[in-house]
């Protein structure tokens, strides 16, 4: 007889887990805070046990005994193996090219992986100034791989950002080498729709899996651009209980889960 | 040295702040949460400056006060929001009315900016911002924000960053003594070169330790008192953020604050209650209530 197993989880749980199996055993990763930071902790507690989650403000090889607010929150201090400034991190660690892979958000996204989280509308009269990029830019530039996670919203898939912040593959193949980038770019967006990837070649966007409860449709009818759709688009697996035991043991008020978890 | 002869830096919050001149530029402290100098913008806030440029990687409830209040025109800054909060509804507002200026570096640029200044070069060479918006949109710099250029050793492109030497350091610490020496537990984002680059810096501080305390470890100096000019102490400086084995953030008054700002009315009522409403400080911390400060007390081993 087999066992029926129904996991329930919020979209929440399902990102930070999709995120979560991107980050390898024995990397280096800039964690920040929310979601990003979450799916940290839970490849070091399930598949990457050796992984070194490090907060841009100075804290090295972190184990936060509750979630921090803020890159610079002291919940990051207790735990880690250094505490340092953000030359450390920033300079020696991240642009000498010893930062595996980063975690970014953006308002806006095109479809060769550039990212704006500075402007909406035009530089010279904006509509919104947003925070700027923070480390952002430098992650993007120097980490040799970026996770990017994105609010689903077609209005941020766009052709053409209203700024570009942080370089993704820029105008296209060559383009990180021309400007001597130390990191190698962008190697997933995850949406609460789908995860993207980029072509080896073209450097352009294309969808890497669907997730349940979505078509392939829904993702195209969402996105500004040209997406490169193969012939096969899987569906993103689902976190297992295991999962989602850990992220509630990791947040249990709920702070970045949210309510009900 | 004799007692007699022993300089004491030690002003008050209200001296350290009319040092400063309208027009003048500020290296700020502090990094995210921890550390900001909030009562010295309060200060500067209640002495109607005008016109200041503030330099920074990136702060959040203080940037906040000082584009609101109308005390700073121009950043040069990496970031501006309260994390885990959101937008920085102030800053939004003021760029969108063009009282204020944002010319954007990213966090590394800033930190580089800053040791250039301290180490006095004029620029810094970095591998961040090229081929994006940031080296090809400027404001008020115009030419002088930055500029890319090929390496002339390697031939590789290269960044390079014009160096600050702004007129002061303002730097949040946990301790000193009254000759300047200033001691940070943990993390001290970029106010090592911060506190370096300025002409002027002045050190405010949670708490005062006599120098024989300081010699028990050195090793905590993270700002020897050679480069320090003035000293003020006072407590919950960062106060609604943190600071480091001192106090925890109010959430409660930080989610307040950040609400209030979301309208320019709600805002003024802020500024109007917990800035301009109180004399000094201990005025502000009056109105925050004695037993709120004492709930935000630090615990150990924790630190928070």
């Amino acid at each position: 007889m087999g066992v029926l197993k129904i996991v329930e989880y919020s979209k929440t749980e399902f990102l930070i887990a999709c995120a979560s199996s991107h980050v390898r055993d024995g990397e280096n990763v800039f964690g920040g805070t929310g979601m990003p930071l979450l799916a940290a902790l839970l490849a070091k507690e399930t598949h990457a046990p050796k992984s070194n989650l490090i907060s841009e403000a100075g804290f090295i090889d972190a184990r936060p005994r509750e979630v921090p607010l803020s890159v610079a929150d002291t919940r990051y201090y207790y735990g880690c193996s250094a505490a340092i400034g953000l030359i450390e991190t920033l300079g020696f660690l991240l642009q000498a090219g010893r930062i595996d892979v980063g975690f970014l958000g953006a308002a806006q996204i095109d479809e060769y992986g550039n990212l704006n989280t500075s402007y909406i509308g035009p530089y010279d009269a904006p509509k919104v100034k947003l925070p700027g990029s923070g480390g952002g830019n430098d992650i993007a530039s120097s980490a040799k791989r970026l996770i990017i996670m994105m609010a689903h919203d077609k209005r941020k898939f766009l052709k053409k950002l209203d700024y570009m912040t942080s370089p993704g593959y820029l105008d296209g193949p060559g383009a990180r080498e021309k400007w001597s980038l130390v990191g190698g770019g962008p190697e997933v967006v995850i949406t609460d729709m789908c995860q993207m990837d980029f072509d080896p070649d073209t450097k352009k966007i294309g969808l890497k899996s669907v997730h349940p409860g979505f078509t392939v449709q829904d993702i195209q009818d969402n996105v500004m651009f040209d997406l490169i759709i193969p012939d096969d688009v899987p569906t993103t697996e689902e976190p297992t209980q295991k999962q989602l035991d850990i992220m509630k043991k990791l947040d249990p008020k709920g702070i970045y889960l949210g309510k009900g978890g | 040295m004799t007692e007699a002869e022993v300089e004491d830096k030690r002003i008050t919050l209200a001296e350290a702040a009319k040092m400063v001149g309208d027009g003048d530029g500020l290296f700020w402290g502090g990094f995210g949460y921890q550390r900001p100098p909030i009562a010295f913008a309060h200060e500067l806030v209640r002495q109607k400056k005008r016109n200041l440029t503030v330099y920074t990687c990136g702060s959040e409830v203080d940037l906040e006060i000082m584009a609101g209040a109308g005390v700073a025109t121009r950043y040069e800054i990496a970031f501006s929001a309260i994390e885990a909060l959101g937008l920085s509804y102030n800053i939004r507002r003021r760029v969108s009315e063009g009282k204020l200026a944002v010319e954007d570096y990213s966090n590394l640029a800033m930190a580089m900016r800053f040791l250039g200044g301290a180490l006095n070069v004029p620029f810094m060479p970095i591998r961040s911002m090229m081929g994006t918006d940031m080296v090809n949109l400027r404001r008020y710099r115009g030419d002088d924000k930055l500029k890319v250029m090929d390496c002339p050793f390697t031939g590789d492109k290269i960044c390079i960053v014009p160096s600050i030497q702004p007129d002061f350091s303002i730097v949040h610490v946990q301790r000193v003594d009254k000759l300047g020496n200033a001691q940070i537990d943990g993390i001290v984002g970029e106010d090592l070169e911060g506190s370096r680059c300025g002409k002027k810096l002045i050190v405010l501080a949670e708490e005062l330790i006599d120098t024989t305390e300081v010699l028990t470890r050195p090793d905590q100096t993270k700002i020897p008192a050679m480069y320090v000019d003035h000293v003020v102490v006072l407590p919950y400086i960062a106060h609604p953020m943190m600071c480091h084995d001192y106090y925890d953030y109010d959430l409660e008054h930080l989610q307040m604050f950040h609400e209030m700002t979301r309208t320019e009315e709600g805002w003024q009522e802020y500024l109007d209650n917990y800035i301009l409403g109180v004399d000094d400080h201990h005025g502000y911390l009056n109105l925050v209530g004695w037993d709120n400060l004492h709930k935000l007390h630090a615990t150990k081993p924790w630190g928070y």
